[in-house]
């Protein structure tokens, strides 16, 4: 009987953990659509709605991410792999904060994005939802099929260097318009800060490819 | 007055007893220790009813060889015998060489034999010698296939990590106390099998189980071996445990159950009965050492992987161990002898 329980409990954090690869996906594509809206409508009624959605699979996912904690200590897992296991959900969970704070400054700042930059900005944000859904696709795959990992991180690699690179376009155009400079300083943040959740993609995927060569039996 | 004497004689096996426990069953129940999987009271409670029952159930096979090479007939000598392979064990792993008890107390029975006059049996001993050879090569082979097998049925069910970490934790304790079961069975010799022509214990009759006075004599042995566990095991577990998870718990799990299958081969009967009814060479029965066996298992995952950073050098402190050990063994067994029969004025040998 208590090895059933054990068992059961195995399953629970089982669908906890992949309950928190299910939020980072969620939460990039709320982005996705969110920051569409926002080039369309700025500040309005539907893109405040949107941005607390965010704000909402956020919180749970940090509800989820202390839960899934407690759980590996409760859990007796090996030390060395409840450290890796706790050290990945706390990269994901700064993926996830990272995709709110940029959701919550669109809203606070309303920045003025000239139409010339939209499709450009659709691009990037593109490139880094596709980063932040491979690294929930990898992450979850660390889980049950280390092979598959490898292939997940070669696309996060991948869309994370066009984002760099679209990046570094846009902040080359905007510098080079008539914008005033205050203007052109905020834009640039705003890039950094949505590039940033690619980079921190980045930085989770590296992690998880040590991880699988620690555990490949 | 009589059974204290028996007892001091006895002393020495006990001694061997003592130190397995304390030494060898750590590297059993080390990775499951160290990762906290088990208490180590729980580990200690599993370790010992199953090297007891290993002891008394299993043990006749092993000492049937070691009293083919000798028969130690007086108590005093077998005593000698005993303590000549502690104390050379002793010394041998001072010197960094991988030794075991098994070649000690072998060294010690010839020791006995040539002082006593009588003769080697040199098929027996050539017997024991192969056991030795085997042991770590049948260890290693064993890691190998295992490895090989497991990791591709791990990766084909495509198990989640953590489900394959509860079970290869549950597993570590299953294949943990078979091979303390496995342990008594092959190395209960070592402890009590020179005093097996010199001791005659009554036979006991309790509810529906008789026990043998062998079986007493094996069941003393084994509370030797258990004491060994409950008093200098835990350090030893907890620092094994740690240095075995560095390689991974399905490789410390795969270590463990090649440990625990060399030693069985080498002292189940029934396994021998089998492979001999389907006309399959089987292996000597002989006690061997288990520390060798688990670095044989360590040597053959790591040969699968490459062999980068295996350290050769063990091999050959392996090697020298199988003709040191026993032959410092024979010679303290030769001169101790001497000085308890001439100096303590002690019947060390029956003509």
């Amino acid at each position: 009987m208590a090895h059933f329980s054990l068992f059961a409990h195995t399953k629970d954090l089982e669908h906890k953990i992949d309950d928190l690869m299910n939020k980072i996906i969620d939460i990039s594509m709320v982005f996705k659509k969110a920051v569409r809206l926002f080039l369309k409508e700025k500040r309005s009624n539907d893109y405040r709605k949107l941005s607390k959605e965010i704000k909402i699979i956020e919180h749970d996912a940090d509800v989820l991410r202390r839960d899934i904690e407690n759980s590996l200590y409760e859990h007796n897992l090996i030390p060395a792999f409840r450290g890796d296991v706790l050290e990945l959900v706390e990269s994901l969970d700064k993926v996830l904060n990272e995709f709110d704070e940029v959701a919550h400054q669109f809203y606070l700042e309303n920045p003025d994005i000239p139409s010339v930059y939209h499709e450009d900005m659709k691009e990037l944000v593109s490139q880094v939802c596709a980063c932040a859904e491979n690294l929930a696709m990898g992450a979850r795959a660390f889980f049950r099929d280390f092979s598959a990992v490898r292939d997940y991180s070669e696309k996060v690699y991948f869309y994370e260097k066009q984002s760099d690179k679209t990046t570094a376009k846009l902040k080359q155009i905007i510098f080079e318009s008539d914008l005033e400079l205050a203007h052109k300083l905020q834009l640039r943040s705003f890039l950094s800060e949505v590039a940033d959740i690619a980079d921190l993609a980045e930085d989770c995927v590296d992690k998880l490819l040590i991880y699988v060569i620690k555990r490949d039996i | 007055m009589m059974e204290l004497t028996y007892l001091f004689f006895l002393s020495s096996g006990l001694f061997l007893g003592f130190s397995l426990g304390a030494n060898d069953v750590s590297n059993i129940f080390g990775a499951a220790v160290g990762s906290k999987l088990i208490k180590f009271k729980a580990a200690a409670l599993i370790a010992t009813i199953f090297v007891i029952i290993g002891a008394v159930y299993g043990g006749g096979a092993t000492t049937r060889s070691l009293t083919q090479l000798g028969q130690v007939n007086a108590l005093a000598g077998a005593f000698m015998v005993a303590l000549s392979a502690a104390l050379s064990v002793y010394f041998m792993a001072k010197t960094g060489l991988t030794t075991s008890t098994s070649q000690a107390i072998v060294g010690g029975i010839i020791g006995w034999n040539l002082y006593a006059g009588h003769k080697t049996d040199l098929s027996i001993l050539f017997q024991i010698a192969t056991g030795w050879i085997l042991c770590p090569i049948l260890s290693a082979v064993l890691a190998v296939l295992l490895y090989f097998m497991l990791k591709n049925l791990f990766h084909k069910i495509k198990l989640h990590v953590l489900m394959q970490d509860q079970i290869l934790r549950m597993a570590l304790v299953c294949v943990g106390a078979f091979c303390t079961y496995a342990l008594g069975a092959n190395n209960i010799a070592n402890v009590m099998g020179v005093f097996t022509y010199c001791v005659h214990v009554p036979s006991v009759h309790v509810w529906i189980f008789h026990f043998s006075g062998l079986q007493i004599l094996f069941l003393l042995g084994g509370i030797a071996i258990s004491f060994g566990i409950w008093t200098y095991s835990q350090k030893t577990m907890e620092t094994i445990g740690q240095s075995l998870m560095k390689m991974s718990p399905f490789v410390a799990f795969v270590v463990i159950l090649s440990e625990a299958l060399a030693l069985f081969v080498f002292s189940s009967e029934t396994l021998q009965n089998i492979l001999g009814s389907l006309h399959l060479p089987s292996l000597p029965l002989v006690p061997v050492s288990s520390t060798q066996a688990v670095i044989g298992a360590i040597l053959g995952i790591a040969l699968l992987k490459g062999g980068r950073g295996v350290n050769w050098s063990i091999t050959g402190r392996i090697v020298m161990g199988w003709v040191t050990t026993p032959l410092m063994s024979l010679i303290i067994c030769f001169i101790s002898l001497f000085f308890l029969e001439n100096v303590f004025q002690l019947q060390v040998f029956l003509p």
